[in-house]
């Protein structure tokens, strides 16, 4: 297959995302090879997301991590990762946003099977998943709530989402903040159907 | 007398002038005219004015905005600058100075100055522009304007942030409220 050389605006999305030399994906030649309009819009809306009033630079690149994680996305997942760690964190909280990620996206599965069914039953029978990591989170209660959040929207379980809203709330935190965190991982999550 | 500064919601005078798009011999000139201000394709303009060539404020503030010029063309905006001086004497300055060699966007010459005069940014001693940045719609249409005295620079981060604010978003029907008018693109 002929390589396809991508457009300025690909070119500098891709120096952005620090990826290595001549990586594509099949998503982005197809978006190329239409010349989508779509390409600059993406951009956008994944550079507008690293800067946030709500958020600071290390929250937005952990939310990354995990919400890559939650994709299984390497490439996006290296590029919050050094962010994470360019920001400060250490590779306790990068962990921690890994495990958020895979141990939320079981919780979604049941608890959404739970609320789907509207079955008391469901709720009567033990869920017997270890959730340990959630007493004392490294990263803090309030950003370990708000990271949980973020997966359970993108994983589109209601009971989850629902019940670490109310509680992010309880803490005082600002549905601006919480907004911005969903909207965040919305546009990770769809940054994450073209480079990958 | 010099007119009132044009503001949002009034359409962008007409005009054509010269504009300096490149250092290539036979290929350095270009006329823009307000026709290509109203078009169908979406595309927007920010146009930016300063009030001399050759002076120490405008080439870091020019190269800045050169700097983003990938933010305005992924936005669909087409980025003009502009002063009263002629088209030569930009290009002099053009090849004069390294941090403008470069240049993505044009530069316009308002030699008549005719131009700054319709837009209210004429400064009345010296008859220069004003540090004055527009944003107009495809339409035409004024709707973000900014005026600095002569020697205060721009924030070109900040022009980015109106341009996205202006743009439409949320054109998706899970938005749309009953009653509403269709949104158009």
């Amino acid at each position: 297959m002929e390589a396809l050389v991508y457009s300025e605006t690909t070119q500098e999305f891709l120096d952005l995302l620090k990826v290595d030399a001549g990586f594509q994906s099949d998503a982005l030649n197809l978006l190329e090879e239409g010349k989508s309009r779509y390409l600059a819009d993406l951009k956008i809306n994944f550079k507008n997301s690293l800067e946030s009033e709500f958020l600071t630079k290390a929250e937005i690149a952990l939310l990354g991590v995990s919400i890559a994680a939650n994709a299984g996305n390497t490439t996006l997942s290296q590029f919050f990762v050094q962010h994470a760690k360019e920001e400060g964190s250490s590779n306790e909280t990068i962990a921690e946003a890994v495990a958020c990620a895979s141990l939320l996206s079981a919780n979604n599965v049941l608890y959404r099977f739970r609320h789907f069914s509207k079955k008391e039953k469901y709720n009567e029978i033990p869920a017997r998943i270890k959730m340990n990591i959630m007493g004392r989170p490294v990263s803090g209660k309030e950003f370990f709530e708000l990271m949980s959040l973020a997966v359970s929207a993108v994983n589109g379980c209601e009971m989850c989402v629902n019940a670490h809203e109310a509680s992010l709330i309880e803490l005082g935190t600002k549905e601006e903040r919480i907004f911005e965190a969903v909207r965040l991982a919305s546009v990770i999550t769809s940054t994450s159907k073209v480079i990958y | 007398m010099s007119k009132h500064l044009l503001s949002v919601g009034q359409q962008f005078p007409t005009f054509k002038k010269t504009a300096v798009v490149s250092l290539e011999k036979g290929k350095e000139f270009y006329d823009i005219s307000s026709e290509e201000l109203v078009n169908e394709d979406g595309r927007w303009t920010v146009m930016f004015w300063w009030p001399k060539d050759f002076t120490f404020v405008c080439p870091t503030e020019i190269a800045e905005f050169n700097k983003n010029f990938g933010e305005f063309r992924d936005r669909s905006a087409n980025l003009i600058g502009a002063s009263t001086d002629s088209e030569f004497v930009h290009l002099a300055w053009r090849n004069n100075h390294a941090d403008l060699k470069d240049l993505k966007f044009p530069m316009l010459a308002d030699t008549s100055k005719s131009l700054a005069e319709d837009l209210g940014i004429l400064e009345a001693n010296e008859k220069v522009a004003y540090r004055a940045t527009f944003i107009i719609d495809p339409q035409g249409i004024i709707r973000w304007v900014s005026v600095y005295d002569l020697n205060v620079g721009r924030n070109v981060k900040e022009v980015i942030r109106v341009l996205d604010a202006l743009q439409t978003d949320e054109l998706c029907p899970c938005n749309w409220e009953k009653g509403k008018e269709t949104i158009k693109a």
